[in-house]
């Protein structure tokens, strides 16, 4: 369902400021989404006033600043710090990608960080994903294969082994199921860009045996066909990958038999 | 059991883009032309009704907001028609890459403005 107010206790409060006190020059404001769950309190927004002379390039740089020097109380995932793992998935200055690989200088005025949108939050900048990944064990991302000869190798040429590239480098960070308006609006029934990426790229696979029943089983009314091409997705992958492309080359193979 | 956290903000945050700034279009003007048929529809239905009836639309049209609408219908089906070509394409497995959809993006916003100052040209010198 279309609603586009957020809940009554999801509303956004002011929150706390916390004024620079190293007297540094070089100051930005960064506006960081707050929710304790433990405070039975509305999210809040907290601005901090960081030294940019001693910080770090990228957005998860200023994060651990914050987290280090100034508030130790914010909460957000993190762990490879290369744009690897997707652990990082945020949503800095209005879209989606990965605060370890997006340069804060890229950010013009105060940073506005938030945490994934359209997702119950659990801390801080922390998203329930926990739907999503239902949603990616639907689609059996595994290869089913019926011949089981231990001893040889199971061959693919190079032609179709390129047609896995550009699919298999998704690290599955989210960023593009929740920049869809279609996710947010139908995320539950909707399989959305990240899981629909997924599943190409088990149906293209030439290895596989199993293409009829996954397209069979993912060409449905809500799974596939809310994808309305509003490319928001490729928009936002931090991997330069092309989700919109994916889905539509499902709806094609689905069209065309 | 039911999860009350916070839902964390959504359209409300995020930057818009030409491709999503098109397809909202899409979709609005879609649903005005379906208004503006039934409309047209009707007009004809009263035509049948007398000459009467003519005079009533034609004062409509000579006022100012008779003459929005009138611009504002070429535009709605300009701006359907482009986006759906755009659409055509896509369905064709063309033109997903963020460079060429962003181009046809504002080629389907400036088209359709000048689609709409063509036709309505051609009306008042013909």
């Amino acid at each position: 369902m279309v609603q586009i107010n957020l809940p009554k206790n999801s509303e956004i409060q002011k929150g706390k400021y916390y004024q620079d006190k190293t007297g540094s020059k070089n100051i930005r404001k960064v506006n960081i989404y707050r929710w304790d769950p433990s405070s039975g309190e509305n999210p809040r927004i907290d601005t901090y006033e960081v030294d940019m002379d001693n910080c770090p390039s990228k957005v998860l740089d200023l994060l651990n600043k914050i987290k280090n020097e100034i508030d130790p109380s914010i909460a957000y995932r993190r762990s490879c710090a290369h744009g690897v793992c997707g652990s990082c998935a945020m949503n800095m200055d209005g879209k989606n990608g990965l605060a370890c690989t997006k340069p804060h200088k890229e950010i013009k005025g105060d940073i506005n960080i938030y945490p994934l949108p359209h997702l119950k939050v659990q801390k801080d900048l922390i998203g329930d994903l926990s739907t999503l990944y239902k949603q990616y064990q639907s689609v059996e991302p595994w290869l089913k294969i019926s011949k089981k000869d231990e001893n040889k190798e199971n061959l693919q040429s190079i032609e179709d082994r390129s047609k896995l590239d550009g699919l298999y480098e998704c690290i599955m960070c989210a960023c593009c199921s929740t920049s869809c308006p279609s996710y947010w609006w139908n995320g539950d029934k909707y399989l959305g860009p990240a899981v629909l990426l997924q599943a190409y790229r088990w149906i293209i696979d030439s290895r596989d045996e199993d293409r009829k029943e996954r397209l069979k089983k993912v060409a449905d009314e809500l799974k596939l066909y809310r994808c309305h091409t509003i490319m928001n997705c490729t928009n936002a992958c931090p991997k330069g990958l092309n989700p919109a492309k994916a889905i539509a080359s499902i709806k094609k193979m689905l069209a065309t038999g | 059991m039911k999860n009350n956290n916070p839902l964390s903000p959504h359209i409300q945050i995020y930057s818009w883009h030409i491709s999503s700034l098109v397809s909202i279009s899409h979709r609005v003007t879609g649903i005005i032309n379906i208004i503006i048929v039934t409309l047209i529809c009707l007009w004809v239905a009263l035509l049948l009704f007398g000459n009467t009836n003519y005079d009533l639309i034609q004062k409509f049209f000579e006022t100012f907001f008779g003459k929005f609408f009138i611009v504002g219908t070429v535009w709605s089906f300009s701006f359907q028609v482009l986006s759906e070509i755009r659409h055509l394409f896509w369905d064709l497995g063309y033109g997903f890459e963020i460079k060429t959809s962003n181009i046809s993006g504002l080629m389907v916003i400036f088209g359709s403005i000048v689609l709409t100052i063509l036709i309505l040209m051609r009306n008042i010198i013909l």
